[in-house]
């Protein structure tokens, strides 16, 4: 009788499946951990659990989480079903299958082993699935990499040990029947299946928060202040307030894209750029170089896209040249953009960007990036990347319900805001994938009565600004073009 | 023997993905309803976009700015600037105080100096008043305050003052735009007798001959600024 001694072959799967498990299991603990709406650090290390967690928001691992690729069923469940916990269902099911060998003296059992065999080729599917998502995304994230050479070790494994059930197959026993690898085929999917279910039932139900995280003030942009993107031929407007330079924007912008409902709204961007050069609101240069880019997308018109494409790809050679040298954001993009260069820096420009960011003002927004709302209605911070896919389209839904007007069409001139006044706050960049928060306490409102409000000036009645007929070619924006001399 | 142990085996290794995922899930609903029990009733931290309040924002220059807002029409929209009697009453102050209120501003504003007995802008001064202006960043109000020098009568000082204070609001007009620009810009046109600008304010960027800065050059202008002050 052959002892329970594991062969070589069964030693590996068992040891490759359970630290396949371990992986998956940190991940899939990572994922679920945002289901409490707040921020983590995500553990990212090949000895999982040995390590701090990752709280900068930069490493590959979180970038890989962030991603759409990290979870499925989305739309239906706050953040999707971690891909992860299947894998950790898979592991666990060939961790069990390799004792079962052991303890059932089956390792030389060519039915057996070729179904290992095969069990094993699943992991090793989804890891090439999933590793070609993670070259796409560039991240290098390694509890990702740890279970793919764990799927790989223990197809190595299986492989072996199937070849040595074949080469010396067990005379003890008959192979296992067709109707046993079948009932083992049914408790692998069990495997699976129970803990997705256990996930998908548990999730908490976050639909209460949507449409709940407040409103625009003032949806009117009479000065034309906010930026197209996209078609803008749905009666549903979205508005997302943006800094070109902002890695949180540039990872929004992804998901967002990515979205089915992305096609279903007309979306305009409002330009605040988190750099102390135009924006009195922040101290610190959170992105520098981010009011020039915000200068020439304003100045871009139709290519408006085109330029914030280009800043969220090269934000960080942007920002670290800015750092060494101010002038430096505008010299790249002028460089990029040449048919710019007049109008980036102008009087015209700032004068519009002032008044993007007093649309800001007017509208009481918060000091972060981004932010989006839908009909006015303002998007979770916490709904703006997890749970994008599961918030967005129930907002979109909720908005269409509403019967506040669209924003009124742009219209000449500048813009005025009387607000509530609080004074410039030092920001603190929170880096990740949720908004960059200004996370300080606002001081209270002065308390003096604000001006009332005024008949609309003579002014307002005035044409728009005739283009200015030396830019080749036409300036697209109704940017009052300052006269020769004028700095 | 072996087939209880692998049933054993199948039923922990089947529940325990479910359970772990279970705790963790509880955990987090945990935490959330945790944070939800310690944010309620409390003013939420973040700040809110707002327009600038310097610290040069004194309670004499709010109140005197309020005071000429309210009496140059923005604040109450009844008519447009205000005259030297107005200004006497609204700054019950010498005119060195109340030349000394602006001195924070001076990285900030500009004079613009004008030809004697004459009230249009030429090149250079338009050009310092649209980098005035265009500069506006956080500010809620701009500020001209013109004046003419002591030469002339009072009465034709008087006009020359409000035509120059008049001729800064017509460029803004046209150049930017900007349909509220009434409730933006105060006009005050002081004439000889009130706060004539000091030698110190040569040191500000002006539309005239940098050479010299004698004073009656220096009065015959608009001093122009953003006031970053909220009221």
């Amino acid at each position: 009788m052959t002892a329970m001694r594991p062969t070589l072959s069964s030693l590996g799967a068992l040891v490759f499946a359970l630290s396949g498990f371990v992986f998956s299991s940190v991940s899939t603990h990572d994922f679920a951990a945002h289901l409490d709406r707040q921020v983590h650090g995500v553990h990212c290390s090949f000895l999982p659990g040995l390590g701090a967690a990752d709280a900068s928001g930069t490493s590959g691992c979180h970038l890989t989480l962030m991603s759409p690729y990290s979870s499925v069923w989305r739309d239906s469940v706050w953040g999707g079903v971690p891909v992860s916990l299947p894998g950790m269902s898979v592991f666990a099911f060939l961790t069990f299958f390799a004792l079962a060998l052991v303890v059932g003296r089956r390792q030389r059992d060519p039915n057996a082993a070729a179904f290992l065999l095969a069990a094993t080729l699943l992991p090793v599917g989804a890891s090439i699935v999933m590793g070609r998502y993670a070259m796409e995304l560039d991240a290098a994230c390694k509890l990702c990499i740890g279970t793919y050479i764990s799927s790989f070790g223990c197809f190595v494994s299986a492989f072996l040990g199937f070849l040595g059930a074949r080469r010396e197959p067990s005379t003890e026993a008959e192979p296992l029947k067709p109707g046993w690898l079948a009932a083992a085929f049914v408790l692998g999917v069990m495997f699976v299946v129970i803990p997705v279910r256990v996930y998908m039932s548990s999730a908490p139900d976050f639909s209460k928060y949507v449409g709940q995280c407040g409103e625009l003030l003032q949806q009117q942009d009479p000065n034309g202040v906010l930026v197209p993107l996209g078609p803008q031929d749905s009666s549903l407007g979205m508005i997302e307030v943006l800094d070109p330079l902002c890695p949180a924007c540039k990872g929004f912008e992804e998901r967002f894209s990515a979205m089915p409902a992305s096609t279903e709204v007309s979306r305009k961007a409002l330009l605040f750029p988190l750099d102390p050069t135009c924006n009195w609101m922040v101290s610190d240069a959170i992105h520098p170089g981010a009011c020039t880019l915000s200068e020439a997308i304003l100045c871009a018109g139709d290519d408006a896209e085109s330029v914030l494409e280009w800043s969220f790809a090269e934000h960080d050679p942007i920002m670290e040249a800015t750092k060494q040298d101010p002038a430096a954001a505008a010299r790249l993009v002028k460089a990029q953009f040449p048919r710019l260069a007049s109008c980036i820096g102008s009087a015209s420009a700032k004068s519009r960007l002032n008044q993007a960011l007093r649309w800001a003002v007017k509208n009481q927004l918060r000091v972060l990036t981004p932010q989006v709302f839908v009909r006015g209605l303002r998007l979770c911070d916490e709904d703006t990347d997890l749970g994008l896919d599961y918030a967005l389209p129930r907002l979109m839904e909720k908005a269409r319900n509403r019967t506040v007007p669209e924003a009124l069409p742009a219209e000449p001139g500048a813009d005025l805001t009387v607000a509530r006044a609080r004074p410039p706050v030092r920001p603190a960049g929170q880096p990740g994938a949720r908004p960059e928060i200004v996370n300080e306490a606002a001081p209270a409102a002065d308390p003096a009565p604000a001006p009332a409000p005024e008949p609309a000036p003579e002014a307002a009645a005035e044409p728009a600004p005739a283009a200015d007929p030396a830019a080749e070619p036409p300036h697209p924006v109704d940017l009052p073009v300052p006269p020769e001399g004028a700095p | 023997m072996t087939r209880p142990v692998i049933i054993v085996l199948a039923t922990a290794l089947l529940l325990l993905p479910a359970l772990m995922v279970r705790a963790w899930i509880g955990s987090a609903v945990d935490r959330l309803a945790e944070a939800e029990r310690a944010a309620e009733g409390k003013p939420e931290q973040v700040a809110v976009a707002a327009n600038a309040n310097e610290a040069y924002c004194t309670a004499d220059l709010k109140k005197i700015l309020r005071r000429v807002l309210t009496s140059c029409g923005l604040i109450n929209a009844s008519g447009r600037g205000c005259q030297p009697l107005d200004a006497k009453n609204v700054a019950t102050m010498s005119g060195a105080d109340f030349n000394a209120l602006f001195l924070p501003m001076q990285g900030r504003g500009g004079i613009i100096q004008y030809d004697k007995a004459a009230t249009a802008l030429d090149a250079t001064d338009t050009a310092l008043v649209e980098k005035v202006f265009a500069d506006r960043r956080g500010a809620s109000y701009f500020l001209v305050v013109s004046r003419a020098s002591p030469e002339g009568s009072e009465g034709s000082n008087r006009e020359l003052s409000r035509g120059r204070a008049d001729a800064v609001l017509e460029h803004l007009q046209t150049t930017f735009h900007d349909p509220e620009l009434a409730k933006q810009v105060g006009l005050l046109w002081l004439g000889e007798e009130f706060a004539q600008l000091e030698q110190s304010f040569c040191n500000w960027q002006r539309s005239g001959s940098q050479e010299s800065c004698l004073a009656e050059e220096l009065n015959r202008s608009a001093f122009i600024t953003w006031i970053d002050c909220t009221l």
